[in-house]
Order: structure tokens, then C-alpha cells, then sequence
């Protein structure tokens, strides 16, 4: 890749063709040192799951430990507010585990000392009403799943300063038969990431799911994004799990003060 | 296709797009939320203000600034920037100094429509050269001219303004001008504490913790600017939780 001094950015042919090939044999040769090197790395990603508190590692399937007919996944600090502030504040929900991973992103580099506040994932269940992770697994299953995306990301013909943000799209697969409670995400957007995953695999499984994509202008941890979540409430998924509402919006305003992030860069 | 002709600011797309002004846009859209509102005898700016750390002097960390204050005249011309921060303070630099050299060459104070003029064509300027960037800044420019008229200007990292009966700018300003546009009515501007309430209502609508994270400050005709303190919006604040009540009252004592 080059850049011109009006800077568009060019790639630039290679002519150096051979050269190339050559190299890349040489690199195929693998000592027996780079393949230890290799799996010590290879089991220090592996993802683990583990039972709350006592850190005991889940060797059974954690859907099939805890079957359960609803099953609300949040992605993004602003769908996981929602869902603690509003779903879990009713009820009683109990930590059934989480999963831990470790890769070359991670900034510590010792996996074997995670606290349980650096979990990647924490799996809850409600403990006032098991049947919410009912007793037939799989076959009555419904997935929600609530993730937020910028809206720049969101491709449509009008400028997106006209666009009211932040706003719902839905994606469902197509067992999933309720209807949504906002419109449909219209192509050509896509969806991205973990969310696009889980909707993938239960699509092919034939799992009922639906995806809640808010698209906002702001990524951070917002009062207005977190809001737009609301219409979902009086959905089927999560009709009966949320009951107060005045007081989630009391918590949610606590979780915005102190997880408020100071920056000088922006007045 | 945005991204072959994003990188400079020189560089127009097919399709007309200047990408980094719009990309600067976006800069804005970080920054917090700032609204004014232009009344009868009264011009108001607030602004929502983000919490200090604790070792941070929070002196020094004022928003709202006075380009110009005419002190023998008590005009005074008020000005928030939202946005970069860093550019924020060049941009005022220049414009106080702007209007001092006014003040000298013609003998008489600028015009908020002067000023306003001066800094979007500042903007434009570093929309059209090679090697700078634009400015990621939106100003609100408020005061009152010589014929005693409440001005109210908005510029953006573009290099365009224009005259406002009431405008927001920054985080979920869409939010705060779709409240104003319904609100904004010859009953809400009458007089002076209804002005200031509106723009105190309006910043509620996304502020997250209430009055105490609001600045304000307001320029009545022939008279000095004021900032408010804390209490001051307090009062305000309380005053309209107060009348939010009543009216939930008379609706719920209707509806029974």
C-alpha cells in the first residue's frame, strides 16, 4: 500500500513476485521448538467455564446443566446495562458460572490467576422461577440476544445526522415466529461479531432467536442507548421478568455515575 | 468507497462528500450537551457539564466563555464550544483577539453576527488547505447588539452558520432539538424565568444526573452576563419538579 500526496491511499503492484514464494517455503519448515511453542500457546486460549464460587470447572455443558427455555445473551456495555439495571434488578438471579479465555489481547499474562472481575462472560439464572430455564432443553428454547453498533455503521441513503438516534432494528431466524417490536434491519447492513455468531448457529439449529441491534451515536455507557432497549420489555421474550421499572431506572442512573469515565480531550 | 477518499481533506469523493468535515461532525457528537435559547430580553446558553476528577481544579474547567464583554455598555458576547477541547481554546484565542482589533480599528464593539462570521470563515479555511485538518468544534455564539436585538448563531467544523430562535449541539443534540421544537413556543419565551427553564428542561431531557451537573449562564438586555451557580440551577431544577407534579396531578385528578 502506498499514499499519494493528495492522499488517496493506492495499493502498489509487487514485481518482486518470486521473491515472495520463496520466503514463504522456508517458513513452512517448523522446528519440533516452535511446535511446543505453539501448544503451550494453544492451551493457554482455551476458553474455560467454571461453576460460581467454587470454581470448579464445568465439564457437562452448561445448557444441558441448566436447561432453559429462555435465554437472554447482552453484548456491549450498553445492552448489559440494560439487562442488569432492568431484568435482573426484579427477581432474584442467581451467578450459575462464566467463562474465562485468555489471548494476546489480554493485558495480564498470567491465566491461571483471573479474579472473577475479569471474566469475559457470566451466565445467570433466575432462582425465584426455574422454569424460565425451563425442563425441556432445546426444544422450547428462545434466544434474545441485545447488542448496540455506532450508527455510522448503519448504511442507508439519508445523511446519518437526519437519522434519530439511537433507534432498534431487529433480526430474527426463522423459527423464531413472534413478531418484533420494531422494525426489521433492512439490507444492505450486516451484522457483525459474536452477535452475528450466535444468530448464525441458531439459525442453522433451528433455534427460535432474535437479535436487537441498537444503533447510537454514542458507544460509551449511555443513559438515552441504554433507554432505547425499552420498547423489548413488552415483548413475549421478557414480558413478566421486569416489574419495576421506576427503580431500574433509579439503578441505572447509579451504574452511570460510577462508571462515568473522565476525558479531557472532548468539552 | 469512503475509505480510498477519507484521508485528506482535500479530496472530494465521486459523489461530493468532503469525508473528514463529516467525520468532524462526528467529533461534535463526543462532546456534551450544550443548548441556547434566544427570548424576548433574555439570551440563554446551557451546558451539560461532566463530572471532574477529583484532583482536577475544577476553576478551570468553565465552558461557557465571553468572547467580548463591553463593560461601560454591559453588551457582552457568550460563546460555548463542543467538540475537541484543544481546538476549542485556539479558535477563542482568535476570536478574542478578533474582536479587540475590532474594537480599535472601528471604535465600536463587534456584532455577535460579526464574530460568528469571523470564526466560520476561520473553520472554512481549514476545510481547504493541504497538510490541516478541520476543526472538530460547534459553537453556539450568543449576545445582544447595539439595537438591543437577542442574537443566537450555531457554527460547525463545516464553516457554515445561521441564526437560531433555539438550537442544541453535541451528545444526543437530535434529542434535545426535537424537545426544543415541540417546547419552543411565544408562551415558553415570555419572560425571562421561563426561557431559563426551558433551557434547564431541555438539558434534563439527557442529562444524567440532574441539576448539579448543569452550567448556565444567561445575558439580559442592558445588563451584565450572568453565570449561575450551582444553587442557582438548583432552585430552577427544583422549581421544576415542583410544576412536573402539579401537572401529573391535575392529569391523574382529570382522568379519575
Amino acid at each position: 500500500m502506498a499514499a499519494t500526496f493528495f492522499g488517496e491511499v493506492v495499493k502498489a503492484p509487487c514485481r518482486a513476485g518470486t521473491e515472495d514464494e520463496e520466503e514463504e517455503e522456508e517458513g513452512r519448515r517448523e522446528t519440533p521448538e516452535d511446535r511446543e511453542v505453539r501448544q503451550q500457546l494453544a492451551r493457554k486460549r482455551e476458553v474455560r467455564l467454571l461453576r460460581r464460587q467454587t470454581k470448579t470447572s464445568l465439564e457437562v455443558s452448561l445448557l444441558e446443566k441448566y436447561p432453559c427455555s429462555k435465554f437472554i445473551i447482552a453484548i456491549g456495555n450498553n445492552a448489559v446495562a440494560f439487562l442488569s439495571s432492568f431484568v435482573m434488578n426484579s427477581g432474584v438471579w442467581e451467578e450459575a458460572g462464566c467463562a474465562k479465555l485468555w489471548n494476546e489481547w489480554c493485558r495480564t499474562a498470567d491465566t491461571t490467576h483471573l479474579s472473577s472481575t475479569e471474566a469475559f462472560c457470566g451466565f445467570y439464572h433466575l432462582k425465584s422461577n426455574p422454569s424460565v430455564f425451563g425442563s425441556c432443553p432445546r426444544k422450547n428454547m428462545q434466544i434474545t440476544i441485545l447488542t448496540c453498533r455506532h450508527v455510522t455503521d448503519y448504511k442507508t441513503l439519508e445523511s446519518t445526522g437526519s437519522l434519530p438516534s439511537p433507534f432498534l432494528k431487529a433480526l430474527k431466524t426463522q423459527n423464531f415466529k413472534d413478531p418484533a417490536c420494531c422494525p426489521l434491519l433492512e439490507q444492505p447492513n450486516i451484522v457483525h461479531d459474536l452477535p452475528a455468531a450466535v444468530l448464525s448457529y441458531c439459525q442453522v439449529w433451528k433455534i427460535p432467536a432474535i437479535l436487537y441491534l441498537c444503533y447510537t451515536d454514542v458507544m460509551k455507557l449511555d443513559l438515552i442507548t441504554v433507554e432505547a432497549f425499552k420498547p423489548i420489555l413488552s415483548t413475549r421474550s421478557l414480558k413478566g421478568l421486569v416489574k419495576n421499572i421506576p427503580q431500574s431506572t433509579e439503578i441505572l442512573k447509579k451504574l452511570m455515575t460510577t462508571n462515568e469515565i473522565q476525558s479531557n480531550i472532548y468539552t | 468507497m469512503a475509505s480510498r477518499y477519507d484521508r485528506a481533506i482535500t479530496v472530494f469523493s465521486p459523489d461530493g462528500h468532503l469525508f473528514q468535515v463529516e467525520y468532524a461532525q462526528e467529533a461534535v457528537k463526543k462532546g456534551s450537551t450544550a443548548v441556547g435559547i434566544r427570548g424576548t430580553n433574555i439570551v440563554v446558553l446551557g451546558v451539560e457539564k461532566k463530572s471532574v476528577a477529583k484532583l482536577q481544579d475544577e476553576r478551570t474547567v468553565r465552558k461557557i466563555c465571553a468572547l467580548d464583554d463591553h463593560v461601560c455598555m454591559a453588551f457582552a458576547v457568550l460563546t460555548i464550544f463542543i467538540g475537541l477541547t484543544a481546538d476549542a481554546r485556539v479558535v477563542i484565542n482568535r476570536a478574542r483577539v478578533e474582536c479587540q482589533s475590532h474594537k480599535l480599528t472601528v471604535e465600536d464593539p463587534v456584532t455577535v453576527e460579526y464574530i460568528t462570521r469571523f470564526i466560520a470563515t476561520l473553520k472554512q479555511k481549514y476545510t481547504q488547505s493541504n497538510g490541516r485538518r478541520p476543526f472538530g468544534i460547534s459553537a453556539l455564539i450568543v449576545g445582544f447588539d447595539d439595537d438591543g436585538i437577542p442574537r443566537l448563531y450555531q457554527t460547525d467544523p463545516s464553516g457554515t452558520y445561521h441564526a437560531w430562535k433555539a438550537n442544541a449541539i453535541g451528545r444526543s443534540a437530535k434529542t434535545v432539538r426535537e424537545f426544543l421544537e415541540k417546547n419552543y413556543t411565544e408562551d415558553a419565551i415570555a419572560s425571562d424565568n421561563e426561557a431559563i427553564k426551558l433551557a434547564i428542561k431541555a438539558l434534563l431531557e439527557v442529562v444524567q444526573s440532574g441539576g448539579k451537573n448543569i452550567e448556565l449562564a444567561i445575558i439580559r438586555r442592558n445588563q451584565p452576563l450572568k453565570m449561575f451557580s450551582a444553587k442557582e440551577v438548583e432552585l430552577y431544577v427544583t422549581e421544576i419538579e415542583r410544576e412536573k407534579e402539579e401537572a401529573e396531578k391535575k392529569k391523574s385528578k382529570k382522568s379519575v
